[in-house]
């Protein structure tokens, strides 16, 4: 229930475009957006999270990748990655 | 060809018996190997002879094979150990000694070496060899003509080769890659011990439900070995392939996610982020961060439009000028900007930063604003209605700097909440005092909405709204050292109370509030009346504040519109009674810096600076014709205070007007302002209004104050007090 209010909190916040959460396997579980769009964020964002946390823990081993931002002209993506998901929230941060 | 025995070399000494067709089949063995080997060295090839004897005995003890290939060339497979020569010393002590019971035919032969060995074991490697070879040479010459010596021929035995074909299986090879990084050797390291757990519980599981179609458990086990992702996840799929459908495991899974704690949290951090992101600039301005000013951007006195003109400015310029931007660690295209000229001096003003506002709180009107005492970002606010017909439920929540969307905890309460505080010796306590006069204990740690301790079942409890409440540290006198924290209160039935903290909560009075007589002036003609008829004989206590210095002393205001000044130590009288409020006095407060001055504000228009030791008013400020509900000195200047009025928020500084206040920022139409709020850390004001919004201001261009405060607001109040 919490869970439920605070990802309606996120989803309705000022400038955020989508919120996506994806299972391990890189399905979609919760998504705000049309599904083309989101199989492609999930994709694509999951390699580039295994590849970063791969990067951390090349590094050393005891670290680990908590977070992700990406930030681009056009928007800024916020990728929690977890073991078991990923949780992706896309935001105009600027208006 | 060796075949039949060996003629080329004469056999070694034997001392002793040896069976022939051993000690010949040792021979060919013997001679075979040694037709191999370059005869270089002759010390070496005897010495290698002799390891390779022993070698041979063991062999020939054991297989007795000899392989010829096509040619007849003997290529019998030799040990693939071949000791250094120089090491033979003390392996072949070893080698005899487990040799020893290889049948009884090399044991006397052996034993000619054991005996030689134990000779030489001392000896060096070389002295060693040098006697092998000397007796061999000394063999050799002795042969000839002696009749030890017989040369004998002897046939073996050859058996048939036969070729023979073998079927195998053909062995698939597949050629493996893989990226090997050392997380992954640290994972796998450490895994191997969680895995066995895992998987033992997943074959049980799996066990467990036998009766499944076969297909399902198939998938369980595949899915199970293959899950590299954590015990959790092969667990869960075990238990959900009840279900034999792909479709429905995956809900499971889904749920278990969305519900799992990881994602809560993340979902928090997330949030966190996003405010992060929205509200940027605003908290970099709060925690005044030194503004960057882009010379290409003129000036412009509305705050925000000049940081939305000055983003998109730079976002065109931004090309021409990465240098700034990258030395800058706030994003310059977000700051506002001011172009001063030097001559020209911005007068103060107040600056709207954000507001703490949601959709709970809208509707609820600020009564009370207090800083916890140990994070300078954590806020509560309490939501009540001062009016006795507007009273609904209330509510005291907990904002964070951090999220000013949502607050971080929020606590229902059943009445109104008029006053709270943080303590200071466990700042996880919040005291919150509502309108039917209970005091409420929550913490602040737990989400849970439940209180702490409530004064409810209190026999002592106030009988009228709780107006005031803090927290008070006082140096208790000589029985205990160190100082204790009390939760005092004061409330609108008189009494000014102090409660206990046990496992209920529980009151003693500090002080009740007589009514005092106010001094009017008989008229001539009246009757002299001899008391009136009070309801009660006490008055309404609206507001308190102890001395900063000397926490014995403390101000009380009351509904009359007097303030008493109490000592802790007397119960029954007061010390002093300052008169000059015609309406009820809403709030006391002592200068911080100036200890002996101390301002209230009333509803009767005015705030009144007073003196403690003069009962009558030293200055009073009135700019409006509205109550004015809250009052405080800033912590940073002593002359510095800020009013809330009802329709604005005033900011007075008594070293540049004592007439005028020096800010004065209007409210909207519809909003009242209720109460006011220093921030301590930084110069921002918050105000809290009618409406639910607690307003973030900051405070520009303030005069700074100058070290010897004191004596300059003495000077300032000398005049007052000479009149």
């Amino acid at each position: 229930a919490e869970v439920e209010e605070t990802l309606k909190r996120i989803q309705a916040h000022k400038g955020v475009i989508a919120t996506i959460v994806i299972n391990a396997e890189g399905i979609p579980i919760r998504t705000t957006l049309d599904n083309s769009t989101t199989v492609q964020y999930a994709g694509l964002l999951h390699q580039l999270t295994m590849k970063a946390r791969s990067t951390v823990r090349d590094i050393d081993p005891q670290n680990d990748l908590t977070f992700l931002r990406i930030r681009s002209k056009k928007h800024e993506i916020m990728v929690a990655p977890d073991k078991e998901y990923l949780l992706i929230v896309i935001q105009n941060p600027c208006e | 060809m060796q075949g039949p025995g060996g003629g080329r070399r004469p056999p070694l000494v034997r001392q002793g018996s040896a069976a022939s067709s051993g000690s010949q089949r040792r021979a060919s063995i013997l001679s075979g190997i040694h037709a191999n080997r370059a005869a270089s060295c002759r010390s070496q090839s005897t010495t290698s002879d002799g390891k390779a004897v022993e070698r041979g005995s063991l062999v020939g003890n054991k297989y007795a094979i000899r392989v010829f290939d096509d040619v007849g060339k003997d290529v019998t497979p030799r040990p693939l150990f071949r000791s250094d020569p120089n090491n033979v010393v003390p392996r072949q002590g070893k080698l005899l000694a487990s040799s020893a019971y290889f049948g009884a035919r090399g044991s006397g032969f052996l034993s000619s070496f054991s005996m030689h060995q134990t000779s030489g074991v001392n000896a060096s490697l070389g002295s060693f060899s040098r006697e092998r070879n000397r007796i061999y040479v000394d063999i050799c010459k002795n042969r000839p003509g002696n009749d030890r010596f017989v040369e004998k021929m002897m046939q073996t035995v050859n058996g048939a080769a036969k070729n023979k074909e073998v079927q195998c299986d053909k062995i698939i090879m597949e050629d493996k890659g893989m990226m090997v990084t050392s997380w992954d050797l640290y994972d796998s390291f450490n895994v191997s011990e969680i895995e066995p757990t895992s998987k033992a519980e997943g074959s049980r599981a799996t066990t467990g439900k036998c009766s499944k179609s076969h297909t399902t458990k198939e998938l369980d086990q595949t899915m199970s070995v293959s899950s590299d992702r954590g015990s959790t996840t092969s667990i869960m799929i075990s238990e959900s392939a009840i279900l034999a459908r792909n479709h429905k495991e995956e809900e499971c899974h889904s749920e278990a996610i969305l519900t799992s704690e990881n994602f809560q949290q993340d979902l928090f951090f997330m949030e966190r982020i996003l405010m992060e992101n929205i509200f940027q600039p605003k908290l970099a301005a709060y925690r005044q961060f030194p503004v960057l000013i882009d010379p290409d951007v003129t000036s412009d006195t509305s705050g925000t439009v000049a940081a939305v003109k000055a983003k998109q400015e730079e976002h065109n310029k931004e090309k021409k000028d990465k240098e700034e931007q990258k030395d800058a660690f706030i994003d310059p295209s977000t700051l506002s900007v001011l172009n001063k000229t030097p001559e020209e001096i911005v007068p103060p003003r107040l600056e709207r930063l954000w507001s703490y506002v949601c959709d709970l709180t809208n509707g609820h009107s600020v009564s009370s604003m207090a800083w916890s005492k140990v994070n300078p970002d954590l806020l509560a606010v309490g939501y009540g209605a001062f009016d006795f017909k507007e009273q609904k439920k209330g509510l005291a929540c907990c904002w964070s700097l951090k999220n000013p969307m949502w607050p971080e905890r929020i606590f229902q309460c059943e009445h109104a909440v008029t006053a709270l505080d943080f303590s200071m010796a466990s700042p996880n306590l919040l005291a919150v005092g509502m309108y039917n006069g209970c005091v409420a204990i929550y913490n602040v740690r737990s989400c849970n909405d439940a209180a702490l301790l409530d004064s409810s079942e209190s026999s002592n409890k106030h009988t009228g709204p709780v107006w005031q409440l803090r927290w008070v540290e006082q140096d208790r006198d000589a029985t205990e050292d160190g100082k204790k924290e009390r939760l005092i209160c004061i409330s609108a039935d008189g009494r000014i109370t102090e409660w206990l903290i046990q496992k209920r909560l529980d009151c003693t009075d500090l002080m009740k509030i007589k009514r005092t007589e106010s001094e009017k002036k008989k008229l001539p003609g009246e009757k002299e009346r001899k008391s009136e008829a009070l309801i009660s004989q006490q008055a309404p206590g609206m507001c308190f504040d102890f001395h900063p210095k000397d926490t014995n002393f403390y101000l009380a205001g009351t509904e009359e519109g007097h303030i008493h000044q109490c000592s802790c130590s007397c119960n029954e009288q007061f010390l002093e009674t300052y008169r000059g409020h015609k309406g009820p006095v809403y709030k006391v407060a002592w200068n911080p810096f100036s200890t002996d001055m101390f301002l209230s504000c009333s509803a009767d228009w005015s705030i009144i600076l007073w003196h403690r030791d003069s009962q009558t008013p030293i200055l009073s400020f009135s700019s409006t014709t509205a109550c004015v509900h809250d009052i405080m000195w800033s912590p940073k200047s002593a002359f510095i205070f800020a009013a809330a009025n009802e329709s604005r928020v005033e900011i007075w500084d008594l070293s540049v007007s004592t007439l005028n206040p020096v800010i004065s920022c209007f409210a909207s139409p519809r909003v009242k302002f209720t109460s006011v709020l220093f921030a301590e850390n930084t110069d921002c004001l918050l105000v809290g209004d009618s409406q639910g919004e607690v307003s973030v201001f900051e405070l520009q261009n303030l005069a700074a104050p100058n070290s010897n405060t004191v004596d300059t607001l003495h000077d300032i109040i000398g005049p007052a007090v000479a009149i």
